[in-house]
């Protein structure tokens, strides 16, 4: 009986196949493609929901899958093996709702921002939508690494389509370019982590495929190479030790993750990338482009968790991060560039749960960040479409009484962005902060201070985003309007309404899948999303497992310490954050406080100069070294090879000479040699 | 004897029968000339029909006869018939298909080339003696039907490159070749003798088995294997008794170039690789203990100088034809890797490449020719520089002949690319990366000079003083053919090998 993982691979091919007809047909089409991109996540969307049901024991018996579905390339015997195949576990169900779920409202709401504004174009930014869709939901479901790696590629192609879709301006192609480079940068060690993983265990699988012979994932392997010898797990590591090996693996691959999640040190294309049209900014950053990074690293997290140094990395990076971009949306002036930064930002609370041992607060707070953020710029959207595409702040103002719809549901995304109770970025931002403190102070050594500092961090910056969440709202919605384009706003139609609504009353009540500190309180076990995670047919990507993953080989054990006073901490901070922008913006005429920090304010609103730097890296340092190898490569590489054209063309000259034209000359160098090798393998061989 | 084919029992010469389709095209071909017996009067398309298909009839059969297993293991086992005079086996029927397409192409060709030429019913039947001799080449198990084999594909050949008996260059290049053919006659038979006499038998199986019982007649033998061995070199093509080749290639009508440089090479080729390996093998070493005459190392030592000097001088030519002739002395050097190498375990696979490496080659080097052919027909010159700006006026042409010198080359375009990388293999796993690394530094060199075409053809302004009135249908046609065979050898490559490998297993 064919049954909801039949049906599986056609939630990324029917994108695929939006995207087909949107280039080729959908000039002819009314809305210019959007219609079958429309169908087509709708019905991704009915086919991921079945899938997560089904997942949840509900409309099936088969609560997981994992096949390999297509050899590309059979190995032989030593060689590997690559496929195609696909894993459906709680994780990637989850994801693949999540992802199509925002897929389908960006295309509806590119009804409002891009058809009825009259850009031109439109069947290459609907077929870009599609493939872009079609690639995530792909990356979701890969079931090996290579496969996901090819994936991950093709987001990061079609982000640089669509960053780049208005390419007769100056800005966006060059955007687009920079996102391209910059993410490519990380991919490169990506690619080099996966041809690692693929030389160290022989397979690229996250999970064990059963079957009439059972394969091994690697993370498997890893561990079994971990608690017993290498050899006998069949695993080579290259005369390192497993562990350092491991960790370096981890590093490689991570590499490729900095780069698509926008971590420090990568995260400057993303600002820029804010040139592309805004539904295509709501895709990147709530549900494609950057969640893929963090995706990765829940998909393989039980090979992460081995590694102590490399969850001291990750939760660095995010705890720093999260800080780092905070602090720079606080002096922003444009709309989407504060919604920039606060992506950087939240994205770095992921990775630092991920760091902490934290994989379902992680995974909680994608979930909750995909709904607030989709919706944050959803809202940006229209107010850009109401403002005339206006997106300097401090143009705005009072748009309270002209567009309520959008701004009650901003305001939604905004509390749940600030963490403010009882909104979904509350519940998940807490539990990250939560699981970093615990296991900070359970584990042992240098791994818990590390976790620590990286709370630290994480804490600082809950002030810094509710202060600058709500400078974005009051700056926008309230006070007095400051232009005349504010006075009297562009109307939005019921496309651009429907897709904030839905995510609006989602951004406030997402988060109840799981609130801890309530179910911790009265002790009621409503924490679904942590039971949902910790079973399954899978063992080997629960948490149950991930936890004894951390506890035996990472070294980091949760303390015991109740959930309710850090979060009360943290929520205070996020009060106190949005208490501040209150007494500074919420008044008829605000002004430029952030002029008080004065020489602060400039490293900050040039991105404490990184931009400037890595522009240096590249003239200061990589053009000189790529001159000196092209000296090198002009002067002694080519003068080698010239050298050895001449020698060779010289010898061929000199054996042509041998062919005089003489048939004597012929008939004697043909006896001779017949001597010559009568002497040496008759005589000298000792024959005779 | 009684042999079963697809299901029926017949007599074991039906085995033969590609070789006899080619005897009776060829006496047709005379029957024809004596209806009609004035110079130039009988009709070229009837002749070439008939040789044409005449040689595809034996290229079918032999390969209907390898595909149900005639003469392999899995059917009945080598074929023996005339007391071990002629065998029929994998390898035999293997090298008639090389040999029957190759003769097919080439008389295709012809009809266009030969048109209006005296003497066609002459030509054509040379072509079909000369394939019989070579399809006998490919069967022969003793040293005498080796001997005799060998001059009836030779003394053809004498006279097809003389065809044009009014061009001096043609008339020289024959005679050139005639001379030096009979110095390697005379070298062979008398390694033959000599072989004769330290074993007393002439059937290869036998020569083995007395070999093993006769130490006392090391010293004659050993002078005896070296004198066949370059005996074979000659009809290879393979230095130093390569001379003939650059000459005769040059001298010779297009399409009997390309008959030469590829049927007889193979044939050439088939008849080293059998007495080689059926009857020297003890004596090289390959069964194990020492070899009495180390042939192997003086095989590799052969393959090494014949790539290099083939390679090295291709690469200074001004003339294209001349460029092909001497590439084809370096193909010789790879096809020799699989004697070579031999010693190494898997020697069925290493014997296996250079015959795959025969097979492509019929396609590839025959259609390179064929293309020089078509260029004689336009009369447009034999310079690299005549061929500039050549695909302007014929795309289809030069298309095919880029397939052609890049498969040739080794690059992915043609079957070419993998029975190289096979040829690469097989020197890996024997160790020998002396041959590996010959092979490659050639391989790299042969890119230089066969992109010097393609530069010429379609990256060159033509310098406008050529104009090409005619494209003769049958020449394109066996062009084309040859390009699209090469190409399909691509992908079809996997199909074909293991045939060639149990074919080549079957010798051990």
């Amino acid at each position: 009986m064919a049954g909801v993982y039949d049906f599986v691979p056609a939630v990324a091919l029917l994108p695929f196949l939006a995207f087909v007809v949107s280039l080729f047909a959908g000039e002819y089409m009314p809305k210019r493609g959007a219609e079958a991109g429309i169908i087509a996540t709708a019905g991704s969307l009915a086919l991921s929901v079945w899938t997560l049901l089904t997942v949840a024991g509900i409309t099936g018996p088969a609560t997981s899958f994992n096949e390999n579905l297509y050899t590309w390339v059979a190995g032989g015997e030593g060689a590997v093996t690559l496929n195609f195949g696909i894993l459906v576990d709680p994780l990637s169900a989850l994801m693949l709702v999540i992802v199509s779920l925002i897929a389908f409202l960006v295309h509806v709401f590119s009804l409002g921002y891009m058809n009825d504004e009259g850009e031109t174009g439109l069947p290459r930014y609907y077929a870009g939508l599609g493939l872009f869709s079609a690639s995530m939901l792909a990356f979701v479901f890969s079931n090996n690494l290579l496969m996901a790696f090819m994936f991950f590629e093709l987001v990061g192609l079609c982000s640089y389509l669509l960053i780049g879709f208005w390419f007769r301006e100056a800005a966006p192609p060059s955007a687009a370019k920079k996102a391209f480079l910059v993410t490519r940068f990380g991919d490169y060690f990506f690619l080099i982590g996966v041809v690692g993983v693929f030389a160290t265990f022989g397979t690229g699988l996250f999970a064990p495929v059963e079957g009439a012979e059972t394969l091994a994932s690697f993370p498997e392997l890893a561990e079994e190479a971990l608690a017993g010898s290498a050899e006998e797990a069949g695993v080579n590591t290259f005369g390192y030790d497993p562990g350092t090996w491991f960790t370096i693996l981890g590093l490689l691959v991570l590499g490729g993750v900095v780069g698509k999640s926008a971590q420090f040190p990568l995260h400057t294309w993303l600002p820029d990338a804010m040139e592309g049209p805004t539904p295509v900014s709501a895709l990147i950053h709530a549900a494609t482009m950057v969640a893929a990074g963090v995706y990765l690293v829940a998909r393989m997290y039980g090979f992460y968790a081995l590694s102590p140094t490399a969850l001291a990395v990750i939760a660095l990076i995010g705890g720093f991060t999260a800080l780092f971009a905070a602090t720079m949306g606080v002096v922003k002036q444009e709309l989407k560039q504060v919604l920039a930064y606060s992506t950087i930002s939240q994205y770095g609370y992921m990775m630092l749960a991920l760091g902490a041992g934290g994989y379902t607060a992680a995974v909680f707070h994608l979930t909750t960040h995909a709904v607030f953020k989709a919706l944050l710029f959803l809202g940006a959207g229209s107010v850009i479409i109401a403002m005339h595409h206006e997106e300097n702040m401090w143009t705005m103002g009072g748009l309270r009484d002209r567009m309520p719809v959008t701004y009650y549901t901003f305001l939604s995304g905004s509390l749940a962005l600030a963490g403010i109770v009882p909104f979904a970025g509350f519940w998940s931002k807490d539990e990250v902060l939560f699981e970093a403190l615990i296991h900070g102070l359970g584990s042992e050594g240098a791994i818990g201070t590390l976790l620590l500092v990286g709370y630290a961090m994480g804490l600082v910056a809950v002030f810094f985003t509710a202060f600058y969440t709500f400078r974005m709202v009051f700056l926008t919605f309230h006070g007095e309007p400051r232009t005349d384009t504010a006075r009297d706003p562009e109307p939005v139609r019921w496309n651009v309404k429907g897709p904030l609504t839905v995510l609006g009353i989602g951004a406030a009540t997402v988060g109840f899948i799981n609130m801890v500190p309530v179910a911790e309180v009265t002790g009621r076990e409503i924490d679904y999303l942590h039971k949902w995670l910790a079973h399954g047919d899978i063992s080997v990507t629960t948490t149950e497992h991930y936890g004894e993953l951390l506890h035996t080989f990472a070294g980091v054990d949760p303390a015991e310490l109740g959930p309710v006073a850090p979060g009360a901490v943290s929520l205070v901070l996020a009060l106190a954050g949005v208490g501040a922008a209150w007494k500074l913006y919420n008044v008829p005429d605000p002004e430029e406080h952030t002029d008080k920090l004065g020489g602060a304010k400039t490293v900050l609103m040039h991105n404490y100069y990184l931009d400037e730097f890595q522009v240096w890296l590249a003239t200061g340092v990589t053009v000189p070294l790529a001159r000196a190898a092209d000296k090198f490569d002009q002067g002694v590489v080519d003068g080698v090879v010239n050298g050895i054209s001449s020698v060779s063309l010289f010898g061929g000259s000199r054996f042509r000479r041998i062919q005089s034209g003489v048939v004597t000359n012929y008939a004697t160098l043909m006896t001779l040699s017949l001597v010559l090798l009568l002497v040496v393998f008759v005589v000298a061989g000792g024959v005779v | 004897m009684v042999v079963e084919i697809g299901g029926f029992a017949v007599a074991d010469w039906v085995t033969l029968a590609p070789t006899l389709v080619l005897v009776a095209a060829s006496l047709l071909v005379f029957l024809i000339d004596t209806v009609e017996p004035r110079p130039g009067s009988s009709s070229n398309a009837v002749l070439a029909a008939v040789t044409t298909v005449g040689s595809l009839l034996a290229f079918l059969v032999a390969g209907y006869l390898l595909v149900v297993g005639v003469g392999q293991e899995r059917v009945t086992g080598p074929v023996s018939m005339f007391n071990g005079q002629l065998v029929v086996d994998g390898m035999s029927l293997f090298f008639v298909v090389i040999v029957g397409s190759v003769t097919a192409l080439v008389a295709l060709a012809s009809y266009d080339y030969l048109a209006g030429e005296a003497y066609q019913a002459e030509y054509y039947a040379l072509v079909l003696l000369a394939a019989t001799g070579m399809s006998l080449m490919a069967s022969a198990n003793s040293l005498a039907t080796a001997f005799v084999c060998l001059e009836l594909s030779s003394l053809p050949s004498y006279a097809l490159v003389a065809f044009y008996k009014d061009n001096r260059g043609s008339v020289e290049a024959s005679l050139k070749y005639f001379l030096v053919g009979a110095l390697s006659s005379s070298v062979l038979v008398y390694g033959i003798s000599l072989v004769y006499a330290a074993s007393g038998r002439l059937q290869f199986g036998a020569v083995a088995e007395q070999l093993g019982a006769r130490p006392e007649f090391a010293g004659v033998l050993g002078v005896g294997v070296v004198m066949v061995l370059l005996g074979f070199a000659f009809k290879t093509a393979s230095v130093p008794f390569h001379f003939w080749a650059p000459e005769a290639y040059e001298g010779a009508p297009a399409p009997v170039s390309a008959f030469l440089s590829s049927a007889s090479k193979a044939a050439g080729f088939v008849l080293a690789f059998r007495l080689f390996l059926t009857a020297f093998p003890e004596v090289g070493g390959l069964a194990g203990g020492d070899p009495a005459v180390d042939w192997v190392v003086a095989v590799q030592v052969l393959a090494v100088v014949t790539m290099f000097v083939g390679n090295f001088a291709a690469a200074t030519q001004e003339k294209v034809k001349r460029m092909l002739a001497y590439s084809s002395v370096g193909h010789a050097g790879y096809v020799l890797i699989g004697l070579a190498a031999i010693s190494a375990p898997d020697s069925g696979f290493v014997l296996g490449a250079s015959m795959m490496h025969l097979l492509v080659y019929g396609f590839m080097n025959t259609g390179a020719f064929l293309f020089v052919a078509l260029a004689e027909q336009w009369g447009i010159g034999r310079t690299f520089q005549d061929f500039n700006g050549l695909s302007t006026q014929a795309p289809l042409a030069c298309a095919a002949m880029t397939v052609f010198l890049f498969s040739l080359a080794g690059l992915p375009i043609g079957g070419g690319f993998i029975s190289k990388l096979y040829l690469l293999a097989a020197t890996a796993k024997a160790g020998t990366w002396l041959l590996g690394a010959a092979l490659i530094v050639n391989s790299a060199l042969s890119l230089y000079y066969y992109s010097r075409v393609v530069k010429a053809m379609w990256f060159e302004e033509p310098d406008g003083t050529v104009e090409i009135e005619s494209y003769p249908t049958s020449l394109y046609a066996a062009v084309v053919i040859a390009a699209v065979a090469t190409v399909v050898l691509l992908p079809a490559f996997g199909l074909l090998s293991p045939s060639a490998f149990n074919a080549a297993s079957g010798l051990f």
